[in-house]
């Protein structure tokens, strides 16, 4: 009787095991579609690279669905990609409140970071809490990557902290000193502020000059008058691109000359900064190339490279390509992989499959390489002059540092 | 000592351009008790102005001037007999004008980024002759230099406006008390609309200079000059017009010494003037008692 109601009983108990492992399976039923929810500013000082940088995902959602969706590992199949987006309008308490709504009440799968540090900074912490990884496209804040936090991976740029490591190295390696720094008060310059300081410091080349400004700072005369007492050799302004304008042509109309002037935007919107500032304005500045103007053509393993992206994207949207067109398609890159190498359809597991492939795959934007806290480091961003070409009324953009890289040799003291 | 020169000389050209920013903003408010919140969006709407005359017919924006002028007029003639009028009749004029002005402000940006886009705008230092100023052994743009000019002018044809003109006697007597104007046999709403097209008109013209000295411009950019214009007023005094023209020189000159001494701090100077002044003398730095008869 005794071994009747043993058997009895183990049946039963592995009856009750089969169940349990029967509930992930019904719970993790595929999905209709893959739902990607993100934010985008339609107005503010962020609106001109937030749309751009939209542009460039809904081309790859664009892409996937045409292709039948996106192939998910965790069901061995291709799910169509749903784009669920809202107006952040450039503020963070707006964006704060949409991105809880993306999370709780869209349940999206997959969260995707508005343009800029600023508007990503609100997103890490609430990624953080409802467990959702943040796929941080250009917030490139040093403070968001922490050990602690496994929900957050930037996709494209490297973390702010790294981005001045070349041009330091180039100040230093020219002998450039008296160095002037003006940056905004803000993660994404703030951080590339005082790692350029960290290293200037380091090979005892103290910047002659070293503030902080409000991110809205519009009017720069008076700021470079005050600069121009310390006589720098070189003056390196931290912004978002209408502080760049503004400085650039406030540099402009007071007569005022340096040896050599760095803004980051001319690398990233050079259109926008040209149509602003001119040519003459430009020439002779340097900046942080990004693509499309540094192009990763034949390295390219992980879709499209630059030329056929400029093509596809422009037939497609008929609009013109800039860096954060590409960092928009790249991020929607790294969710493909993330969901087609994940051997669960989980946060978690997403997250693992990028950092199983970081080091491994190049995109248009370059190396893709996180550290274990999320932090983007595999992309390097040179050096680049713009400099004047006979008979070209446009300047050309020539990579001057590092060597291994270089296009041609920086044109230091610029001429006045 | 060349940093202090410069900083107090820029000061001055800056302060007098704000000085016109605000002006009309405090024009509206003396003569109808009415915070226009719209108001920095008519200034941008007056910048994208300058900048269409320079990219359309390829001439210097202050040929836009008298455009902008008209234009304004035609706006500001209409909408006062539309709104004013109403927001008067009702108990609490202060405050639906608030609303109002905002929602107006809203659709004047949202209508500017459809039409123009979000892009930043420029219109090159050279449309107003290019080039450097020497003054006092500093050198500063020229471009400043003639915004600050045209500023003196604008204040100073305001000034003779209200204390040399019938109309602006007028003025006066309803910024003084809007009933008894009214029982004087003044026609309020035609003197108030004028004042009213007025400040719409000062507006453009700031709006006129504002790519010289604020840099780019964009459909965005109305939200933070009405609140700086708003601060420069009240520094100066609520409902006192000329008194911007101080408000407006204390934001330069402390905006530009802050630049030089201490620029991280150099943004919040006008809100903390703004709370110092509240605090200790509340009804501004021209202001005077209310006196109830």
């Amino acid at each position: 009787m005794f071994a009747r109601l043993k058997s009895r009983l183990t049946a039963a108990g592995l009856a009750l095991v089969a169940c349990a492992m029967a509930l992930p399976v019904v719970a993790a039923q595929a999905p209709q579609q893959i739902k990607v929810g993100t934010l985008y500013a339609s107005s503010g000082p962020f609106a001109t690279s937030s749309q751009s940088q939209y542009e460039g995902l809904k081309f790859w959602v664009h892409r996937v669905n045409k292709n039948g969706g996106v192939y998910v590992k965790a069901f061995d199949k291709k799910i169509p990609v749903k784009l669920v987006s809202y107006d952040d309008q450039s503020s963070t308490d707006t964006a704060t409140t949409l991105y809880n709504q993306l999370i709780t009440q869209d349940n999206v799968n997959v969260l995707v970071a508005d343009f800029g540090s600023v508007l990503t900074s609100v997103a890490v912490p609430l990624a953080q809490e409802h467990h959702k990884l943040l796929f941080d496209v250009t917030g490139t804040g040093a403070k968001f990557f922490t050990k602690n936090n496994p929900y957050i991976v930037l996709t494209s740029l490297p973390t702010s902290g790294v981005w001045p490591k070349s041009l330091a190295q180039f100040l230093n390696h020219k002998g450039i000193n008296h160095v002037a720094v003006l940056y905004d008060s803000n993660d994404f310059d703030q951080s590339q502020a005082e790692t350029l300081k960290h290293y200037l410091d380091k090979a005892g080349n103290k910047p002659v000059y070293y503030h902080a400004v409000q991110s809205n700072t519009s009017s720069y005369t008076v700021l470079l008058h005050r600069i121009a007492a310390d006589h720098p050799h070189a003056v390196i302004e931290f912004g978002y691109p209408n502080n760049d304008i503004a400085f650039l042509q406030a540099l402009q109309s007071s007569g005022q000359h340096f040896n050599m002037v760095f803004t980051i935007f001319p690398g990233q919107l050079l259109d926008l900064l040209r149509s602003n500032v001119g040519p003459q304005g430009l020439a002779h500045t340097y900046t942080y190339p990004t693509p499309p103007l540094l192009r990763y053509t034949k390295k390219v393993n992980f879709g499209l490279n630059i030329d056929q992206f400029e093509k596809q994207f422009q037939s497609s949207t008929g609009k013109s390509v800039d860096f954060l067109t590409v960092a928009g398609y790249n991020a929607g890159l790294m969710i493909q992989k993330a969901l087609g190498t994940a051997p669960k359809f989980s946060q978690i597991s997403m997250r693992h499959a990028l950092a199983h492939a970081s080091g491994k795959l190049f995109t248009l934007d370059g190396r893709f390489k996180i550290r274990s806290d999320g932090a983007q480091v595999g992309e390097t961003l040179p050096v680049g002059q713009l400099q004047p070409q006979k008979g070209q009324k446009n300047n050309k953009m020539v990579i001057v540092y590092p060597p291994r890289v270089a296009t041609g040799k920086a044109i230091c003291p610029a001429p006045k | 000592m060349g940093l202090l020169e410069y900083a107090l000389i820029g000061g001055v050209l800056y302060g007098l351009f704000f000085g016109l920013v605000g002006i009309g903003l405090n024009l509206i408010f003396g003569v109808m008790r009415m915070i226009n919140l719209a108001h920095g969006d008519l200034i941008m709407l007056g910048a994208f102005g300058a900048f269409w005359v320079y990219h359309l017919l390829g001439v210097s924006p202050m040929f836009g001037i008298p455009l902008e002028v008209i234009g304004f007029t035609i706006i500001g003639i209409p909408l006062y007999y539309l709104v004013v009028p109403r927001l008067l009749a009702t108990r609490d004029p202060e405050m639906l004008s608030f609303i109002l002005f905002f929602g107006l402000s809203q659709v004047i940006e949202a209508s500017a980024v459809l039409g123009f886009g979000n892009n930043q705008r420029s219109v090159p230092g050279s449309t107003l002759g290019g080039g450097s100023v020497v003054i006092a052994g500093q050198s500063f743009p020229f471009a400043w230099v003639v915004a600050a000019g045209v500023s003196v002018v604008a204040i100073l044809a305001l000034y003779a406006y209200l204390y040399h003109s019938r109309f602006g006697y007028a003025t006066r007597a309803i910024m003084a008390n809007r009933d008894e104007a009214q029982t004087a046999g003044i026609n309020v709403h035609r003197i108030s609309a004028a004042a009213f097209v007025a400040g719409f008109c000062l507006a453009g013209l700031a709006g006129v200079f504002a790519p010289y000295m604020l840099g780019a411009i964009d459909p965005n950019m109305g939200v933070d000059l009405t609140t700086v214009s708003f601060a420069i007023v009240v520094i100066g005094s609520l409902g006192q017009p000329l008194g911007t023209v101080i408000g407006g020189l204390v934001y330069g000159i402390a905006t530009m010494l802050m630049q030089t001494y201490l620029p991280s701090w150099s943004n919040l100077l006008p809100y903390v003037l703004l709370i110092a002044i509240v605090l200790v003398k509340p009804s501004g730095l021209l202001g005077r008692r209310v006196r109830y008869a």
